[in-house]
């Protein structure tokens, strides 16, 4: 079940609650080249752990973000429909997520709009990119604005796989944006929290605020 | 090597690698049926062209013919040992910009992506190449608000 999911046996999510280990997720649909940039990234490197039950593949990166030693651990998902039960476990203590699209296949694009909306059903608040692979394919793509995430401000980057372009510097943005993070949890359940306090204690102190109170019954 | 391989095809009974070859010394270009055997509708296309390229008697014609390329040939002939008929064989090959790879299962999907191989093998820059870059940063300033057109014609919150 969707529950059980959020703790696969193989190995431990309790780690991620440690300071110097960060959770990366990338998603996107099959074959939109997720698995290429994780391995144009690494070069190598860094042999991963299969987990086929899971479709995942898992990357450890070891580097520094302001002098400091991160781990960081790629879970690279697979896009098939087929795994979807499995959603839950990549997202479970996820630090940031790489949504990946393939700028020759639209309907990868228009399905960015379920992988967000199931990603901030389990992550409301991590920091989320769009990627644009394959590039190498037709430049003339990166004339093109694609709007999609612009409302929420997700950064946006356009990249290939295959030449390299911008792909280190996508990571490595990333990265640094998991570790900012995971040290300023801004979690978002909690600022509204704070804000309806806030609202609470201001109408205690002025009474002319009481004609606010009646229009929002459901705030109390 | 003094063979050049042209092209390849495939003959469905009995079962054969075609392939049209130069041969250097000569210049003259020739036929070469090579029989595929022990090969039925359950066999492992990859090991199957794994297995062919390797022969003693046939490797010097397969020099030049790609790994990814014998293994298609191979699904093909299995295909047809299925009853699929060539087109069909030969269009789950290609990449429909408008499909859903998602629902493909592994072998289908595999099919797909060794087509667009293709692409990205020749766009690929290897680290051992004198020039490679590890970071590559580009970038890229949209020119006067051009509109994708995958944008804003339908409202999925685009
Ligand atoms: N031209 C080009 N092709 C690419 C690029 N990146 C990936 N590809 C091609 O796309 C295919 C699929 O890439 P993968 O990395 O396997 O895709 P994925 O997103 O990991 O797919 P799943 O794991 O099945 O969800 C590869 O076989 C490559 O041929 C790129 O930057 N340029
Ligand atoms: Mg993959």
């Amino acid at each position: 079940m969707a529950g059980d999911a959020s703790s696969i046996p193989e190995f431990d999510q309790e780690k991620y609650d440690s300071d110097e280990q960060v959770k990366i997720i990338c998603l996107g649909d099959s074959a939109v080249g997720k698995s290429k940039l994780m391995e144009r990234f690494l070069m190598d490197e860094y042999r991963p752990q299969q987990v086929s039950t899971y479709a995942l593949t898992l990357y450890k990166y070891s580097t520094t973000v302001e002098d400091k030693s991160v781990v960081v651990d790629f879970w690279d998902t697979a896009g098939q429909e087929r795994f979807l039960s499995m959603h839950p476990s990549y997202y479970h203590k996820a630090h940031a997520c790489i949504m990946v699209f393939d700028v020759q296949r639209k309907v990868t694009y228009k399905n960015l709009t379920s992988w967000y909306k199931e990603l901030r059903e389990y992550r409301p608040e991590i920091p989320c990119c769009v990627v644009a692979n394959k590039i190498d394919a037709d430049l003339k793509v990166t004339q093109k604005s694609f709007n999609f995430g612009k409302k929420q401000g997700l950064p946006f980057y356009f990249v290939s796989a295959a030449n390299g372009t911008n792909v280190v510097k996508m990571f490595r943005e990333m990265i640094k944006r998991a570790v900012d993070y995971k040290q300023n949890p801004s979690d978002f359940m909690d600022e509204v929290m704070q804000e309806l306090e806030n609202f609470e204690l201001e109408k205690k102190e002025d009474p002319a605020c009481d004609a606010v109170k009646s229009d929002s019954p459901d705030l109390a | 090597m003094s063979y050049e391989a042209k092209r390849c095809g495939v003959q469905f009974s009995p079962p054969a690698i075609i392939l049209m070859y130069r041969h250097k010394q000569t210049d003259q270009v020739r036929k070469r049926v090579i029989p595929v055997r022990n090969f039925s509708k359950y066999s492992d296309c990859c090991l199957a062209a794994e297995r062919l390229k390797n022969h003693l008697r046939h490797q010097d014609y397969l020099g030049g013919v790609p790994l990814s390329q014998l293994e298609r040939l191979h699904v093909v002939l299995r295909d047809h040992l299925l009853g699929h008929s060539l087109q069909h064989s030969l269009a789950s090959f290609q990449v429909d910009p408008e499909e859903d790879l998602n629902k493909l299962g592994d072998e289908e999907l595999a099919r797909k992506k060794g087509h667009m191989d293709k692409l990205f093998e020749q766009n690929r820059r290897h680290k051992d190449d004198p020039d490679f870059v590890y970071d590559i940063e580009v970038e890229f300033s949209p020119s006067d608000q051009e509109k994708c057109s995958w944008d804003g014609e339908s409202d999925d919150g685009f």
